[in-house]
């Protein structure tokens, strides 16, 4: 090694310098297979729809029937135990003056064992 | 004597060393991401699909009016129901329709002895197999006077379906 010439070695060193460059792309290119897996399981797992569609249900109700209890509640309570694995609860309460406006507060719970809404709304 | 000539030469031997260690590792430690993910990311756009469909046929056409999806729920009417959910599934903007299949229920409560039932409301046909990945979307609907189907009083009913690509 040590009779050899040893003119030129920043070429030599530019080449070590790709080769680094090279290797960190790899690794880049070997975290993206995991960027689309991990994004569609965390968006498969957290209910948008579910907390979506049952904030409506319980506005359809309390349009339908207010403060009054009715078994539509039980229903959607039993339901979403039964075939969505969801502890729900919800309770409307009287009308209150809300600036200006008479409106019912209504509480809605929501717990699927991964993720967990509480919601205080006005309708 | 030691010969302090050539440092470069033993430095470049050391990093293509570490390199080729590091590469190596990489390459043993990544072992079948690819099916996994390959699943998990047409499961989520079939059921933001399938979910935006019965959301879709929830909207009545105007104020006051019904919507599409509690009419066919509440005249347990499962031909209509199914042309018109595959018809909004498989509609594509260029090319040919997809190969979207499904089957639905609705799972109602008898309010007197608290049993919770399901009614097969559209059947899986023949492409069904059971080994499908198929996703499940659901939607409550307010049936505010009662249904022929589910009772005679006012009832909330869940409506699931289960999708899947043929």
């Amino acid at each position: 090694m040590a009779c050899m010439n040893e003119e030129g070695q920043w070429i030599v060193l530019m080449g070590l310098l790709v080769a680094v460059a090279l290797f960190f792309l790899a690794l880049i290119i070997n975290q993206s297979a995991l960027v689309g897996q991990t994004t569609a399981e965390g968006v498969l797992e957290f209910p948008k729809n579910d907390i979506r569609d049952l904030r409506e249900a319980v506005f359809d109700y309390v349009k339908e029937f207010g403060d009054a209890d009715d078994a539509v509640r039980e229903d959607i309570i039993a339901i979403s135990l039964e075939r969505k694995n969801a502890v729900v609860n919800f309770t409307v309460n009287q009308k209150m003056r809300v600036p200006d406006r008479w409106l019912h507060p209504v509480t809605i719970h929501y717990n699927n064992g991964v993720t967990v809404y509480n919601e205080t709304v006005y309708y | 004597m030691v010969n302090d000539a050539g440092q470069l030469y033993t430095m470049e031997g050391v990093a293509a060393g570490i390199i080729m260690l590091l590469t190596a590792y990489i390459v043993v430690s990544t072992t079948s991401v690819y099916t996994t993910g390959d699943t998990h990311i047409p499961d989520m756009q079939l059921e933001q699909l399938g979910s935006d469909v019965l959301a879709m046929m929830d909207t009545p056409d105007t104020n006051g009016m019904k919507s599409a999806l509690e009419i066919f729920v509440n005249t347990g009417n499962s031909t209509d129901f199914n042309n018109t959910f595959l018809s909004c599934c498989n509609a594509t903007t260029s090319g040919k329709p997809d190969n979207l299949h499904m089957s639905a229920n609705v799972t109602y409560r008898d309010a007197n002895t608290n049993v919770i039932t399901e009614h097969l409301f559209v059947a899986p046909d023949n492409t069904w197999t059971g080994r499908e990945s198929a996703v499940r979307v659901t939607r409550w609907v307010q049936l505010p006077s009662g249904s022929p189907n589910y009772g005679s009083r006012a009832q909330v009913v869940l409506v699931e379906v289960l999708l899947w690509r043929a």
